[in-house]
């Protein structure tokens, strides 16, 4: 008989709610633009839910967020940090300084301190001063200022290449020389399309599509920049730091 | 669980280990002398389970007496060493594993040069300049980082075996009370208090 | 607690211009403390092939010696020098021997051979612990920092490197992908092989 029940011990329900759906996401700081890019591969295991669900979000003309790890939780976390940031411009009529956005995102991830968002985040941008600027943070909202962080499945591929390439680490400057402390825009952009090429060929939950956000500050200029092809300008307003788009297409193995 | 250290300095290896056996929360013995001598330039420090440190460290001291028997001359530190571990290596993989922890110092009377290896019961061999097994090596490897000097005399190198010896009694909560101490140069092996 | 991961260590191999080069850390651990800084995990099999060895400690050593022993007894009685490929094949079959009951070691092995016609042919190759082969055509890696080295290895490696290129590339990988690693580092060691000569550096890093 089906309905009999078997007393052989005490019945154990369990529901996760949490999920892993991949992906990688990476922001390089420069002296005046940052650099913030993710791939728009969405999976579960070895299952592709899309090949585009973007992880890069604009916040402001002058900030955009990555978000990286459980896409539901990330999905709604942008949404909260978008309408504080709303908020903020009904009270005070401008928007939110980045290092302000900084510290607004740890308290929204502390505040979840004991049932956190499981993602990752990479906020990019343009300080107050002008200067391009990276902040990392883990789920429950420790975070630092950083000049380059990658996050997400292929962390471990990506962030060693980075010290190597953005940092220098192991090299030797030539004699009477120094390491430059910022990259040009040209640089970084070959640096993180590099990554990104490289994490596809090595990493199954990484491919597909690669958007790369470029927020350059007040009056830089944009030199090369409109030479990209299919670029996009997504600046609000004109006379501010501006926010540029590019798309590139990935491995789809 | 026992702690053992050892170092080298210039022509000596000093090996040092602590003389209380004991079982659960009873010390059984306090003057217990974990060090084999096994040939007239080889010494053998022995931790790890009880009965598999005699029985594995007298299989060890007999091997390399019929080797002297059979040959007419002693293995070298590093032909014994690799011997050793071998038998520890291929333990591991039987029915009963030996589960005994060696450090193995040495005088090499054809290049007079100190020899110390660092050996696990698993069959991990090491040479080093300065080793140490059980709860002690979190102290006294930091501390030996720091002091130990490969060209150091032996008055020298007392003195720092002093200072992880000292170290020991200072942070662990189960301190040993008492060590034994064996030095092998160019002229054997002995015996010395600290 | 992961086998593999107890002692810590990697190798890493890659091809160039008529030319290999192949590299690994010294560390030796248990876990998180680090025992020794000079544990070497590359072994000469021939004077133009070289064998890496990372994983666990005990079997490093094992299989150093079970591995020259079958070479040298392969030496004896064909009176020649072992063929890189056919070295990749007998450690292949060494370590399936004990597929159920494994060593717990991921060879990689870089060796150049010499064609009839006077053609240098590179090779590298690496299995996993019970000896499943792969022949790649430009790096192959192993060890607890081998998600890092394939990355960085990924973004530096390029086709036809000369041998001080090489050693620079393969240098820099290493370099940089045991420095994000915990369980890899404190000193490297570099092989570069080429048709008349073997170059061996030994590279200072990181001790942390």
């Amino acid at each position: 008989m089906s309905d009999t029940v078997t007393l052989a011990g005490p019945q154990q329900r369990q529901f996760n709610p949490y999920s892993d759906n991949g992906g990688t996401i990476l922001a390089v700081a420069g002296a005046n633009f940052s650099v913030i890019a993710g791939d728009t591969r969405q999976s579960e295991g070895y299952n592709i839910q899309t090949r585009y669900a973007p992880k890069v979000f604009r916040l402001t003309d002058k900030a955009v967020l990555a978000v990286n790890g459980f896409a539901a939780d990330g999905n709604m976390f942008v949404k909260k940090v978008k309408q504080r940031l709303e908020w903020y411009r009904h009270a005070h009529s401008k928007d939110m300084p980045l290092r302000s956005i900084a510290r607004l995102i740890q308290s929204m991830l502390y505040g979840r301190r004991f049932f956190p968002y499981y993602v990752y985040n990479i906020l990019g941008g343009i300080e107050e001063d002008g200067s391009g600027a990276v902040y990392s943070f883990d789920p429950v909202g420790s975070y630092e200022r950083e000049t380059c962080r990658a996050a997400g499945a292929a962390q471990s591929l990506v962030q060693p290449f980075l010290d190597n390439q953005i940092y220098f680490k192991n090299q030797v400057a030539a004699p009477g020389t120094s390491h430059p402390s910022h990259l040009p825009l040209s640089d970084v952009l070959a640096l993180v399309i590099d990554s990104f090429t490289s994490a596809t060929e090595r990493h199954i939950e990484v491919g597909d599509g690669l958007e790369i956000f470029i927020v350059l500050a007040r009056g830089a200029p944009i030199h090369g920049l409109e030479a990209i092809q299919g670029i996009q300008e997504m600046t609000s307003n004109a006379e501010g730091e501006r926010v540029f788009i590019v798309r590139r297409v990935l491995k789809y193995d | 669980m026992e702690t053992s250290f050892a170092i080298t300095g210039k022509g000596y290896t000093i090996v040092a280990s602590d003389t209380t056996a004991a079982r659960s929360i009873v010390k059984m013995k306090v003057d217990e002398d974990r060090i084999k001598v096994l040939s007239s330039h080889l010494l053998m420090a022995c931790s790890g389970e009880p009965g598999d440190t005699i029985q594995f460290s007298e299989f060890v001291e007999r091997n390399i007496r019929l080797f002297q028997i059979r040959n007419n001359y002693s293995l070298k530190p590093s032909a014994a060493a690799a011997w050793i571990r071998r038998s520890l290596a291929q333990s591991l993989r039987s029915r009963k594993p030996y589960s005994v922890n060696l450090l193995l110092g040495g005088y090499d009377t054809t290049s007079h040069r100190p020899h110390l290896y660092w050996v696990d019961y698993l069959g991990t061999m090491t040479e080093v300049p300065f080793a140490a097994h059980g709860y002690g090596s979190y102290f006294v490897l930091s501390l030996l980082d720091k002091y130990h000097d490969p060209e150091a005399p032996l008055e020298e190198g007392l003195a720092v075996l002093k200072r992880c010896m000292d170290e020991v009694a200072k942070r662990l909560i189960v301190n040993p009370s008492a060590y034994k101490i064996k030095i092998v140069d160019k002229d054997g092996v002995r015996e010395i208090e600290l | 607690m992961s086998i593999m991961e107890y002692n810590g260590g990697s190798v890493i191999a890659m091809v160039g211009k008529e030319c290999v080069a192949i590299a690994c850390d010294l560390r030796l651990g248990n876990q998180a403390l680090g025992i020794s800084s000079k544990f070497e995990k590359i072994f000469p099999v021939t004077d133009k092939l070289y064998v890496g060895l990372p994983g666990l400690a005990t079997d490093v050593t094992t299989l150093k010696e079970l591995f020259r022993y079958r070479v040298n007894m392969y030496t004896i009685k064909e009176e020649r020098e072992i063929e890189p490929d056919t070295f990749a094949h007998l450690v292949s079959s060494t370590l399936y021997e004990r597929r159920f009951g494994p060593y717990f070691i991921e060879p990689v092995m870089a060796g150049i051979s010499t064609t009839p016609g006077g053609k240098v042919k590179p090779f590298i190759a690496a299995t996993d612990l019970i000896g499943c082969l792969n022949f790649a055509k430009d790096f192959v890696v192993a060890g607890t920092a081998s998600s890092k080295l394939f990355g960085v290895a990924e973004g530096l490696w390029e086709p036809d490197l000369e041998p001080e290129d090489l050693f620079e590339t393969i240098s820099q990988t290493m370099l940089n992908a045991v420095d994000r690693d915990a369980y890899s580092g404190w000193g490297t060691m570099v092989y570069v092989i080429t048709k008349d000569k073997v170059i061996q550096r030994t590279l200072k890093g990181r001790m942390d």
